[in-house]
């Protein structure tokens, strides 16, 4: 039996070393194991508060044994597109034991050892069962070929990706994305299509100033690389089965992309519902892809596309901060809305349509998890 | 062998720097601004850690010499505690740490300087887009403007020159207009005055006939009377 307390207080007092813990940490499986280092990024800065983030996280949870449980089989299967293998585990464990006997000091006793060395198997040991299990399912990740890439406006550009194998995804879902040009570098895009038969992915990429993968993305000389593509996973989807309500999408930016792919699910349905959405964006050539939704609208009759910019009162539609032109375009409380995009217009959209008087199951926005890049 | 450190309990930690706050000065009284008070306890934590750090190192240290005077004293090697596996273990250790600590703030550099090129070119962007929406905005004005002014004295503008035999046909109609006027006035005050003429003679006559009519002169008082109202009118 693990004595909970004492693997906290032993957690609390090597904690205050801060970034040296994961640090040591790391030099230490590379000494021990050089082969590891190349699964690796070159910077290790974010890495180092990733691993303090899990060992918080997990030391906190660690007598709530379900959401524990469910938290490390994420990481596990997440894990499998990083290229972590079993006999990997082992030398994590050996060196995680190392560096709490290093910063423990004369606090390292036998028994908490046994502790710290138990609370670790059983750890490695969810993670792997789920790592195996995913195996059954699908690859750790999916061959990317980049076939089309168009730049829409100065800093969003749209890939077509086609994927070996085909990759089976939910729309609204996204993947990690790995660019040659910067390895061991993942970021999470949303698919902008539902899943088609050519298997044929959209992606929307908007550069972020000094943003490493994104940069990549956006440069021209992406066509025709080969990307790698992490496994599909997000839950700001449709429920099943639907739920008979009518829609409000809001994006903002990129934030169009799983919103867009919902379009194009609801599209195949036999009954869609009536789809209002709000695209936004600071200034007119951010609505990077206006066109196509414009064609979309004439084409559905059940589809309704209002554009608004933030950043410029001459543009001819709506003007102003999009949860703002939501909320003047009327009464929502009886749809099902989804909303993606920046995170300070997510949450202010969010609690826009909570005031108003929609019910908190109605809103949906994507919760990245374990998954957070 | 030694006494920890970690265990007093009262003393404060890196934590606790982290997570403290102060009450707000009511309204209206002076107090400090918030955020370089939040700045200094972030350097003050900072600095706190690297100590705590130190201390770590320095105890381990302290270990390590600890053993190799016992490991003298009960005749072994010195050399071999100094440069034990264990300790070269932990020397490699902390070198590497260095190494990557090197390598990652290269790499911060890197993209704080990608990061800054690509904020400046997207303000140059915004800069030249705005002058360049200016810029048109003026062109447009200034054509308005023009086509404004040549749509006034289009309006003002004298009739199109003539050519020589236009005028001179102009000036023949002009001239037999006024002739005709001329005869046509001359026709119609001779007209006139014979008609004048015409109505005096009538008037003398009538008034002859009236005379001659002496008796009827209580009738005559009466149509006089009507005959003066209606001149009075």
């Amino acid at each position: 039996m693990l004595d909970v307390a004492r693997l906290r207080e032993s957690f609390a007092h090597v904690a205050i070393h801060g970034d040296e813990l994961p640090l040591f940490f790391y030099s230490d499986l590379f000494i021990k194991h050089p082969e590891v280092r190349e699964l690796f990024p070159v910077s290790m800065a974010a890495q180092r508060s990733h691993l303090v983030d899990a060992l918080v996280k997990i030391v906190s949870q660690v007598d709530s044994v379900n959401d524990l449980t469910a938290f490390l089989q994420g990481l596990g299967r997440d894990h499998r597109k990083f290229g972590a293998a079993t006999e990997h585990y082992d030398a994590v464990g050996a060196s995680l034991l190392a560096t709490l006997e290093h910063f423990s000091g004369p606090d390292w006793t036998p028994d908490l050892a046994a502790d710290w060395k138990a609370a670790y198997e059983l750890i490695g040991s969810v993670m792997t069962a789920a790592a195996r299990a995913d195996e059954e399912l699908r690859p750790p990740w999916w061959r990317g070929t980049v076939v089309a890439c168009e730049r829409r406006a100065f800093d969003v550009s749209v890939l077509s990706v086609r994927t070996e194998p085909r990759m089976d995804y939910l729309p609204g879902q996204s993947v990690a994305i790995e660019s040659p040009s910067r390895p061991k570098l993942w970021r999470y895009y949303s698919m902008a299509n539902a899943p088609r038969h050519d298997g044929l992915l959209e992606f929307h990429i908007r550069l972020i100033d000094g943003g490493a993968v994104s940069m990549a993305l956006t440069s021209a000389a992406i066509a025709d690389t080969e990307l790698r593509l992490g496994p599909p996973a997000g839950s700001l989807t449709l429920s099943d089965p639907v739920s008979g309500r009518d829609l409000l999408l809001v994006a903002g930016s990129t934030g169009l992309a799983p919103l867009k792919a919902i379009v194009d699910q609801v599209a195949a349905l036999q009954q869609p519902p009536a789809v209002q959405l709000f695209f936004g964006a600071r200034t007119e050539d951010g609505l990077y892809d206006l066109d196509s939704l414009e064609k979309m609208a004439a084409q559905y009759p059940w589809l309704t596309v209002t554009p608004a910019v933030s950043g410029d009162s001459r543009f001819a539609g709506e003007t102003g901060s999009l949860p703002d032109v939501v909320a003047r375009h009327g009464d929502w409380s009886g749809r099902d809305a989804y909303l993606a995009g920046p995170t300070e217009m997510v949450r202010e959209g969010v609690a826009r349509l909570a005031s108003a008087g929609m019910a908190q199951e109605q809103i949906h926005i994507e919760d990245f998890g374990w998954s957070e890049p | 062998m030694t006494t920890a450190w970690f265990d007093e309990e009262s003393r404060l930690t890196p934590e606790e720097l982290q997570t403290v706050t102060f009450p707000m000065s009511r309204l209206g009284r002076r107090g400090y601004e918030e955020e370089p008070v939040q700045g200094f306890l972030r350097t003050v934590h900072a600095e706190f850690v690297r100590l705590v750090n130190e201390r770590a190192s320095l105890w381990q240290e302290v270990q390590r010499l600890r053993r190799r005077i016992i490991a003298g004293e009960a005749g072994g090697n010195p050399n071999e505690v100094l440069f034990g596996k264990d300790d070269a273990h932990v020397h490699a250790v902390r070198i590497l740490s260095t190494a990557q600590l090197t390598a990652d703030r290269y790499v911060a550099d890197a993209q704080a300087y990608s990061s800054r090129v690509t904020e400046q070119a997207r303000l140059r962007r915004d800069d030249i887009m705005r002058d360049a929406q200016q810029h048109s905005d003026m062109l447009l004005e200034e054509a308005h403007a023009r086509a404004r002014e040549a749509a006034v004295s289009a309006l003002n503008l004298a009739p199109p020159p003539q050519t020589d035999r236009e005028r001179q046909a102009a000036q023949a109609e002009l001239a037999y207009l006024r002739t005709y006027s001329d005869v046509y006035r001359a026709h119609l005050r001779a007209y006139t005055e014979g008609v004048l003429r015409g109505i005096e003679e009538w008037e003398r006559k009538e008034a002859a006939s009236l005379q001659e009519a002496a008796p009827g002169n209580a009738h005559r008082r009466s149509i006089g009377t009507d005959g003066d109202a209606y001149r009075r009118l």
